[in-house]
């Protein structure tokens, strides 16, 4: 148990260290969202006051979905370097402390990406009458991140070697993102309106949270078949 | 001391080795020999717990009684690559392993490891991504690795790959002081000059099956 700690601790201290190395990493997807956001603004053009926080969220929460699957489709790409990968698989590491680092780096990555997400697109959407931007809403998205992560850190592993990675890792990855996405839109929504409807958020919570054990718990056991097998 | 009992390992349909049978004791340089594309690599990579063999044990043993996982007293230094963090600089990529081995290493033990390798430099040492190293320095700081760690056996793939002269007296040095220590070595090499005099067997693997005790 030491031993994991130690090499978790290792492993996310590295993880962190390689993004910060590596800074184009870190803000691409961020730079992603702003502009596909831009891009929706301009698409969507002049919207009635009935629908903004609808609108607002799906445009915020799909852009939030790409730019994540940028971030998260890269995870392993210093570790695929130098074939540094192989030499982790050489070394006796705890591959529960393995998935634990990447999925912890994925959370990081995910929140320097979400946030802003977010504040971007209320300030774009909101008028002088209604501001859209709320830390319940930051909450929700950081309950979907936790779900998105962990699915993230399990493609990331599957795709490790396939040559159609970039193709492979969307087809995957946007299917199973569906019901994380469906439990965040309608969650937030249902708090943007006033939160009058608390029996239907937390039904919409519950699905939330049933998805993110599931993919959490998905990664923990799947994650030492797909190393062993890359 | 490292056990491998009727090894087999087959790539599409192809058997590269068959009940392949070695035992590595503590002192012992062996060399892996054959011709290109006998399975020379594969066989370091199988015994590295890369790739599942189709039948055969590998153990690490301690007296009789084998370990939970060889990992433990292997290092692994694979061919034409070095397992460097390229954006990162030595002495981080240093620090890493050796934390991730557990072994407890101050920035100034990383340096003094990096001395003999003539690594120890401010301008090469801290800073200065990997990737700006030219491939016989990258193969120095590999060697650094591996030199840091406190496992007693190494599996070399061609670790002179890139080496200037000076850098391979610096291995030959290492690697006699590992095996004095009471480490051993596996190694792929098809220059063994620089070595002479180390090795203590050769197994060809394009002699069919082999067995040793």
């Amino acid at each position: 148990m030491a031993n994991a700690w130690r090499q978790y601790r290792a492993l996310v201290n590295q993880g962190v260290r390689a993004e910060l190395a590596d800074l184009e990493r870190l803000v691409s997807p961020v730079l992603f969202a702003i502009t596909l956001l831009l891009l929706f603004a301009f698409a969507m053009g002049d919207v009635d006051d009935s629908l903004r926080i609808r609108v607002y969220l799906a445009e915020t929460m799909l852009t939030a979905l790409f730019a994540l699957q940028v971030s998260f489709a890269r995870l392993f790409e210093p570790d695929r370097q130098d074939r540094v990968f192989d030499l982790l698989r050489a070394y006796p590491v705890s591959h529960t402390a393995l998935f634990l680092a990447k999925y912890s780096l994925i959370l990081i990555l995910g929140t320097a990406t979400m946030i802003p997400t977010l504040v971007f697109g209320a300030f774009l959407n909101q008028t002088a009458n209604q501001h859209l931007f709320s830390w319940s809403v930051v909450g929700i998205s950081l309950l979907a991140l936790a779900g998105l992560g962990a699915l993230g850190v399990l493609l990331s592993a599957m795709t490790l070697k396939a040559n159609a990675r970039q193709i492979l890792y969307p087809l995957l990855y946007f299917p199973l993102t569906a019901p994380v996405l469906l439990g965040a839109v309608q969650s937030s929504r249902l708090c943007l309106d006033g939160g009058r409807a608390a029996a239907d958020i937390k039904a919409w919570l519950g699905l939330l949270l049933g998805f993110d054990c599931i993919y959490v718990t998905l990664g923990i056991l799947l994650f030492t078949e797909l190393v062993d097998e890359s | 001391m490292l056990a491998i009992t009727n090894l087999s390992f087959s790539f599409q349909h192809r058997r590269l080795f068959d009940r392949l049978s070695l035992t590595a004791n503590s002192g012992e340089l062996i060399h892996i020999s054959g011709p290109n594309g006998v399975g020379k690599s594969t066989f370091m990579a199988v015994v590295a717990g890369l790739l599942a063999p189709a039948s055969g044990d590998i153990e690490y043993r301690i007296g009789h009684q084998a370990v939970p996982d060889r990992r433990a007293y292997l290092e692994y230094l694979p061919a034409e690559a070095n397992g460097l963090y390229t954006k990162m600089d030595a002495t981080q990529n240093l620090l890493f392993w050796a934390h991730l081995r557990g072994v407890p290493l101050s920035r100034e033990a990383a340096f003094a490891a990096l001395d003999p390798w003539n690594l120890n430099h401010p301008l090469l040492r801290d800073g200065f991504p990997v990737e700006k190293f030219s491939t016989g320095m990258k193969r120095r700081l590999a060697l650094a690795r591996l030199d840091l760690s406190p496992v007693p056996g190494w599996l070399l793939d061609e670790p002179l790959y890139g080496l200037d002269a000076d850098a391979m007296r610096v291995f030959r040095q290492r690697l006699e002081t590992h095996l004095l220590k009471g480490g051993f070595a596996l190694l792929i090499s098809h220059d063994l000059a620089p070595l002479n005099g180390l090795i203590t067997r050769t197994i060809n693997l394009s002699k069919g099956n082999k067995h040793d005790g």
